[in-house]
C-alpha cells in the first residue's frame, strides 16, 4: 500500500487549500522515497540486523526536516502539518527512524525559537539538513515529565559553563553530533548546546528494549563536561519553560508517528483477513472481525485529525498545548490498541510473527516517552478545571 | 496494490494511480548525469493525458530543466507505437535543437520496446538500443549494448538516439526541495492535434481487447502414502507430457 493516500491529500486540502498541491507533491514524493528505502529495511532495524544510520542519514538529506523552517535556514516554509504528516509517514515505514528523526528535529525546533541568531545559523541549517544529528537530553534518574526536578547541574567558570550529571532514556545518545541538554543552573532549569567533542561528555550502552529496537537509547554523562557560554539557550532559568513549549509539538508529532504505526498494522491486519479462511469462509466476513476493523479504521481516522488538529493551531498561532497532550494520550493509546487487534487478527500467526507484533512492541513507547499518559492527562485536566464554565 | 479484472477480463485500471515508467526514470537519470558531468541542459519529453504532468514535473524534480507535454485528449492506445513516437518526434523538433535523445527500453506496461527505434526513424538519427554504459568524447558517442550472451560497444557520430536498460543506472529520488523548485521550472503543453500533419502515419494498429490470461487448475488429488503419491504425480506429469519418459 502506498504511504501517502487520498486520506491524507484530503485532509490537506481541508487544513490547506492554497497550498494543498504543493504540500502533496512534496510528501508524495518522500513517500515514494520511504517505500524504497525505508519499509523494506524495517523487519531488520527490529531485529537488529542492521543499523539505522544509514536510513536515517538518506531520509534526513531528502529533507523531512526541512519541511516546516524558513528558507533563509534552507527550509521548505510548508506548514506544520505537512511536517506532522510526514512524521507520520515515516512511522509507518519504520517507527524506530521516525522516532530517531523527530526527536532530532526537537532539537531544531528549540533551537529554533529559543536560540539566538549566531546560534541559529550556527546550528539550524545543519541540523534540519541531516548534516548533523541531534539529541534532546531532558530524561534524568529522578525527573522526566517534571523538568523543574533536575538534578545535572550547569555552572559558569570563565567563558564557559561546566556540566554534571546524567541524563536518561536518550534517543540518538552517543550517535547525535549535538546535545540539547537542559540542567539547573541558580536561576533555575537553562538549556544549554553541547557538541559531542566537548570534554567529559560519554555514553552508555545501548539499551534492549521491548520495541524501538532500532533507535540507540542510552545514558549521557557529563562529569565536568565544558561547553561554551555562546551555547546557553536563551537565558539560565528560561529552560522550563523552552522544553515545556518544545514538548508540546513534539507531542504532535509523536502522536503522528503512532498514527503511521496504527496504519501499518491496519493495513496487514485488512489484507490478512481477507486471505484467511475458516469455517468455509474469509475471517473478513465475520461480525466480529468487522467490528475490529471498523474500530480501528475509526481510531486512527480520530487521532490523525486531532493531530493535525493541534498542527493547525500551531501554526495560526494560538495555544494548542492541551489539543497537543490529547493528541498524543488518543493517538498513541490508540495505536496500541490498533496493533493489539492486528495481532488478534492474525490469530497465532500474529503472536509468532516478529513483523505483526513489532508494530505493538513499537507503539508501546510512546504512551511513555515525552510525557506519560497519566502526566498528559494531568495537564489536560488541570486546562479544563482552570476553564471558567 | 490489488489487481482487479472487470467482468470482461479486462484489468480495472480506475482508482491505480499513473506513475513515471521505471525504465524511463533509467533514461532521465543518465541524461541528468551526463549534464552533470559534460554540461547542457535536459529537457523532459513525453505523450499523455493531461494529468501526464505531474511525471513530467517528477523528472525535472530529478534536475531536468523543462518540460515539454503533448496531450492528448484520449488515451494513446498504448500498441499503437508509430503514433506515439511521431508525437514524440515532432516535439522534439519543436522542442529546439538537441544531441542527444534517450529513452527507454520499453515501458514498463506495455513493454513492446518500438517507440526508440521509431522514433530514431522518424528523426533520422543513429539508434543506440539497449545500452548499458554511455561516454562520449568529441562527439562520438559510445555505448555498450547488452545482448543475449556479450556485451557489443557500438559508436556513433551525434546527434543520435539511445534506448537504455535498467541496469545502466540507479534512478535518484528528488530531495523534498528539488520537487519544490521543479514546480519553478517550465513546462510547455501543446494539443497532439497541431503535431500531426500531413506525415502523419495512418494508425495501424488498433487494441481490440486486454484480457488476462484464463488460467485453470486440474486439482488432482492423490491419495495414499508417499511413495505411491510420488509414483501417481510422477505419471500423471509424464501423461500429460511435462516430463519426457
Amino acid at each position: 500500500m502506498p504511504l501517502f493516500k487520498p486520506e491524507h491529500r484530503q485532509l490537506l486540502k481541508v487544513l490547506h487549500p492554497a497550498r494543498e498541491e504543493e504540500v502533496s507533491e512534496v510528501l508524495s514524493g518522500l513517500a515514494a522515497f520511504m517505500e524504497e528505502k525505508i519499509s523494506p529495511l524495517s523487519p531488520r532495524f527490529d531485529s537488529l540486523a542492521e543499523k539505522i544510520t544509514s536510513a536515517r542519514k538518506s531520509l534526513l538529506e531528502n529533507g523531512i526536516c526541512l519541511i516546516p523552517y524558513p528558507s533563509r535556514y534552507g527550509g521548505l516554509e510548508l506548514p506544520f502539518s505537512a511536517y506532522t504528516t510526514a512524521i507520520e509517514l515515516a512511522g509507518a515505514a519504520d517507527a524506530s527512524v521516525a522516532l530517531s528523526v523527530a526527536i532530532h528535529n526537537t532539537v531544531a525546533d528549540g533551537i529554533f525559537l529559543f536560540g539566538s541568531e549566531a546560534q541559529k545559523k550556527t546550528y539550524l541549517p545543519g541540523i534540519i539538513s541531516g548534516k548533523k544529528l541531534a539529541s534532546f537530553s531532558l530524561t534524568e534518574p529522578a525527573s522526566g515529565s517534571d523538568a523543574k526536578a533536575v538534578r545535572t547541574t550547569a555552572r559558569r567558570v570563565g567563558r564557559e559553563y561546566v556540566l554534571n550529571g546524567t541524563k536518561m532514556f536518550i534517543t540518538n545518545a552517543g550517535e547525535a553530533d549535538l546535545y540539547f541538554v537542559l540542567s539547573a543552573t541558580e536561576k533555575g532549569p537553562t538549556s544549554f548546546i553541547v557538541e559531542k567533542s566537548a570534554p567529559g561528555l560519554e555514553f552508555g550502552e545501548d539499551l534492549p528494549k521491548l520495541g524501538m529496537r532500532g533507535s540507540r537509547t542510552s545514558e549521557v554523562r557529563l562529569t565536568d563536561c565544558r561547553t561554551s557560554a555562546e551555547n546557553l539557550v536563551g537565558r539560565e532559568g528560561e529552560g522550563f519553560e523552552q522544553v515545556k513549549t518544545m514538548l508540546n509539538s513534539s507531542r504532535i508529532v509523536m502522536g503522528a508517528l503512532c498514527v503511521g504505526v496504527a496504519q501499518v498494522a491496519y493495513e496487514k491486519a485488512v489484507t490478512y483477513s481477507k486471505e484467511r479462511r475458516a469455517f468455509g469462509g474469509r475471517i473478513s466476513d465475520f461480525q466480529l472481525t468487522r467490528e475490529k476493523i471498523a474500530d480501528m479504521v475509526t481510531g486512527i481516522s480520530a487521532a490523525r485529525l486531532l493531530c493535525l488538529y493541534a498542527s493547525r493551531l500551531k501554526e495560526m498561532g494560538l495555544e494548542f498545548s492541551s489539543e497537543a497532550s490529547q493528541a498524543k494520550v488518543f493517538a498513541t493509546e490508540t495505536s496500541v490498541r490498533v496493533c493489539d487487534q492486528a495481532i488478534q487478527i492474525f490469530g497465532g500467526l500474529g503472536y509468532t510473527s516478529e513483523d505483526v507484533h513489532r508494530h505493538w512492541r513499537d507503539a508501546r513507547l510512546l504512551t511513555i516517552g515525552e510525557g506519560t499518559s497519566e502526566v498528559l492527562r494531568m495537564l489536560i485536566a488541570s486546562r479544563e478545571l482552570a476553564k471558567s464554565l | 496494490m490489488e489487481l482487479r479484472l472487470n467482468a470482461s477480463g479486462t484489468p480495472d485500471l480506475s482508482g491505480a494511480p499513473s506513475k513515471m515508467s521505471t525504465f524511463d526514470k533509467n533514461a532521465v537519470e543518465e541524461s541528468i548525469r551526463l549534464k552533470e558531468s559534460s554540461g547542457g541542459s535536459v529537457t523532459i519529453i513525453t505523450v499523455g493525458r493531461s494529468d501526464a504532468r505531474k511525471t513530467v514535473k517528477e523528472a525535472l524534480a530529478m534536475g531536468g530543466d523543462r518540460g515539454y507535454l503533448v496531450v492528448v485528449v484520449a488515451e494513446p492506445d498504448p500498441h499503437d507505437s508509430l503514433t506515439t513516437a511521431y508525437l514524440l518526434a515532432r516535439a522534439i523538433e519543436r522542442a529546439g535543437p538537441f544531441d542527444l535523445v534517450f529513452c527507454a527500453e520499453g515501458s514498463s506496461d506495455i513493454y513492446a520496446g518500438q517507440v526508440g527505434p521509431m522514433l530514431s526513424e522518424w528523426l533520422a538519427l543513429p539508434f543506440l538500443g539497449y545500452v548499458r554504459k554511455v561516454e562520449i568524447k568529441d562527439r562520438v558517442i559510445r555505448c555498450e549494448q547488452t545482448l543475449e550472451e556479450s556485451v557489443r560497444v557500438l559508436e556513433a557520430e551525434l546527434p543520435a538516439l539511445v534506448s537504455v536498460v535498467s541496469e545502466i543506472n540507479e534512478p535518484r529520488y528528488p530531495t523534498l526541495l528539488q520537487i519544490m523548485q521543479a514546480s519553478k521550472k517550465p513546462i510547455e503543453e501543446v494539443g497532439s492535434e497541431l503535431l500531426i500533419d500531413r506525415r502523419a502515419p495512418p494508425r495501424l494498429v488498433t487494441t481490440a481487447g486486454m484480457t488476462a490470461h484464463a488460467m485453470s487448475r486440474k486439482r488432482v488429488i492423490f491419495e495414499g502414502g508417499p511413495e505411491a503419491t510420488s509414483r501417481k504425480l510422477v505419471e500423471a506429469l509424464r501423461s500429460e507430457g511435462v516430463l519426457k519418459r
